[in-house]
């Protein structure tokens, strides 16, 4: 028990230092001390305006984002019962990418408000197209893996057809597509809040059902879990989750598969514990990304959803590599 | 072999003969400015400088037939590699080949813009190789199951493709042409495109038409292969050179265009059974077929603006696998 409370201790702890150095880091380079003047109010006024204005909201978006996705990830591996399920892998991330990329587009004046809501549209079409698709095999994990991949591929069509029709305004949407945080700002934290701290808890609710289902459909139907619902009410919040997460900072792949595999090596398969975990975690990856992607090629910046791309996919392949060795 | 056997595939043949000599015909006459079948027939017998004809000699002509060309090399490639890897989703797409052949040709025309596409093709080549040769690893290592392929294929693809976004946005200046080719594209396919593309893609089709034997061998299994005195792994090698030429020159020219490599091998194993001394001529017959009417249909996407033609074949091509997914012969395995 002590072990676990230093650890989530250590996590908290990372993510403020790296939150501080984050926002110090970028085409401007400003020190620690300077970063937590300004953020209480005080210090140099030229600063104030990059932090406040600027790193600030990315700083808090990338931990919000980072906590959603991973935390959808672990819901998907959990529900799935495979361990490389993701909702990038399973086109859910294409899904909304395409709606909302239709909305950047075809009506770039709407208001940030309205993003979530689409995205949130097509990745349910994607998790509708998925589920239907998959219900009938039993929602076999290995007939949604390789649905979702073609799924993905569906919509990844429409996307291409998107940018290239709009090829004018695309690179807006290919930057948000990468899976970026630049210019985001406080109306995408204001946008993204609510739908992180509602669904969060309600998922951690679930954790003792995430639990059981991870011990078959039987043994869990046994105790008395109505597997079916609970595994279709999951889903769909992770798929909420998902898009909301989207709808603010795009793409950013890997991350729902990398985080929640730390989280179980690190605490084990119990959900009430690593579901905060990979949230933690989620957050301090896309944090570092973040930060990265701002000072490797200054004056440009490198979209954090490619930095994570670049760590996760390797990792993915790994696991996949030590998946299918023990059977 | 009794005559009757004969019968049914020079039945096919005809019918894929007629049908890509009518698209062909299709794909000069019809697009933005529509031109009779009568000038279209001027323009080829009787050359006058009208601005039709020119449409059709400069435009329309090498388009279609790159497009014949193109859909021919991916379904061979798409062929060989279901040949060898006795996976049955396995693809130019699938296996990243597409996607490493991208990340390195966008890579040099960033890079180095004084390129022309003679020297790209070298590019993809490299690109293909090392898309495919990830996959292949990582998807064949402790024993081989589509499953795994396809996740090894997706996460890797994943990650060729956020490096060519990283190298699209970085150097936002060129991104119109770039995204155009990337979504696979046969539109601005010219007489030099398709001597670029014309002999690595005989060189690919010659040498996947001599090892068609041993892919049919290959199919009964290692040792089997090897009992019936053939070199599995030489031929494995000449297979994968061929798709690398294939998959690399077709990628160079109208970037990646996916699905057909993963199509139609299907449907031409149904219909003339899984030697393949018949797959693969018919293969590539029948992807050259498809790609030519799918190039047609791209043009009235969005009339009278071009779309381009991986569009089409990915909105085919899906639910064509998952199609295959839920016959049911993958979940098994």
């Amino acid at each position: 028990m002590k072990k676990r409370f230093l650890l989530f201790g250590a996590l908290i702890l990372l993510i403020a230092v790296s939150s501080v150095i984050s926002t110090g880091v970028g085409a401007v380079f400003i020190s620690p001390a300077d970063v937590l003047h300004a953020s209480f109010g005080s210090g140099k006024s030229q600063h104030l305006f990059i932090i406040q204005e600027y790193r600030l909201p990315r700083v808090v978006l990338s931990i919000l984002v980072g906590a959603g996705l991973a935390v959808a990830g672990t819901v998907l591996q959990g529900i799935i019962r495979n361990p490389l399920a993701s909702p990038d892998i399973i086109g859910i991330t294409k899904g909304a990418g395409l709606t909302a990329v239709i909305v950047i587009l075809l009506f770039p004046k709407s208001p940030v408000g309205t993003l979530p809501w689409a995205a949130l549209a097509g990745g349910l079409a994607a998790a509708l197209l998925l589920y239907l698709l998959s219900y009938r095999g039993g929602m076999k994990p290995i007939t949604m893996a390789l649905s979702g991949i073609a799924i993905g591929a569906l919509f990844s069509a429409g996307i291409q057809y998107m940018t290239v029709r709009y090829a004018a305004d695309a690179n807006t949407a290919l930057l948000w597509l990468a899976g970026s945080l630049w210019g985001r700002g406080w109306n995408h934290v204001l946008t993204l809040l609510p739908w992180v701290v509602l669904l969060l808890p309600l998922i951690w609710l679930y954790a003792s059902k995430l639990d059981t289902l991870n011990l078959g459909d039987d043994v869990a139907q046994g105790l008395g879990v109505p597997v079916t619902r609970t595994r279709m009410i999951l889903f769909f919040l992770a798929v909420g989750l998902t898009a909301a997460c989207v709808s603010v900072a795009g793409s950013i792949g890997f991350l729902g598969l990398v985080a929640p595999h730390i989280a179980r090596r690190l605490v084990g398969p119990v959900h009430s514990l690593n579901l905060p975990l990979s949230a933690l975690l989620g957050s301090l990856l896309l944090l570092l990304a973040d930060g990265i992607g701002r000072i490797l090629l200054i004056p440009k910046e490198v979209p954090a959803g490619i930095i994570i791309a670049v760590i996760g996919a390797p990792y993915f392949l790994y696991l996949l590599r030590r998946e299918y060795r023990s059977g | 072999m009794k005559a009757s056997s004969f019968i049914k595939p020079i039945m096919l043949a005809l019918l894929g003969c007629s049908l890509l000599a009518a698209g062909i015909l299709l794909s000069i006459s019809f697009g933005a400015a529509d031109i009779r079948m009568a000038e279209v027939w001027n323009a080829i017998t009787n050359p006058e400088p009208t601005k039709e004809q020119l449409i059709v000699r400069t435009l329309r002509l090498p388009r279609a037939l790159g497009s014949a060309l193109i859909g021919a090399s991916l379904a061979v490639a798409g062929a060989l590699m279901q040949a060898v890897t006795r996976n049955p989703l396995a693809s130019p797409q699938i296996f990243g080949i597409n996607a490493g052949a991208s990340l390195v040709v966008v890579g040099s025309i960033v890079l180095f813009p004084f390129l022309s596409p003679p020297a790209l093709v070298y590019f993809a080549f490299a690109g293909a190789a090392l898309g495919g040769g990830l996959v292949y690893s990582f998807g064949s290592a402790g024993g081989q199951s589509p499953v795994k392929l396809a996740l090894a294929g997706t996460a890797v693809s994943l990650l060729l493709a956020a490096l060519t976004e990283g190298l699209v946005v970085l150097h936002d200046h060129q991104t119109q042409t770039v995204l155009f080719w990337l979504a696979g594209a046969v539109d601005g396919v010219s007489w030099s495109d398709v001597h670029t593309l014309l002999p690595w893609s005989l060189l690919g089709l010659l040498v996947a038409a001599g090892i068609s034997r041993s892919m049919t061998l290959l199919g009964l299994g290692d040792d089997v292969a090897h009992g019936l005195g053939q070199r599995v792994q030489r031929a494995r090698l000449l297979a994968g050179v061929a798709v690398i030429l294939l998959a690399g020159s077709s990628v160079a020219v109208a970037g990646p265009i996916g699905f057909i490599g993963l199509v139609i091998p299907h449907i031409v194993r149904r219909m003339v059974g899984s030697d393949y001394r018949m797959v693969i001529p018919f293969a590539a017959l029948f992807g050259a077929v498809l790609l030519v009417y799918a190039d047609l249909a791209s043009r009235y996407i969005s009339y009278p603006f071009e779309s381009p033609v991986g569009i089409v074949t990915a909105a085919l091509g899906a639910p064509f696998f998952l199609y295959l997914i839920h016959k049911g012969r993958m979940a098994s395995q």
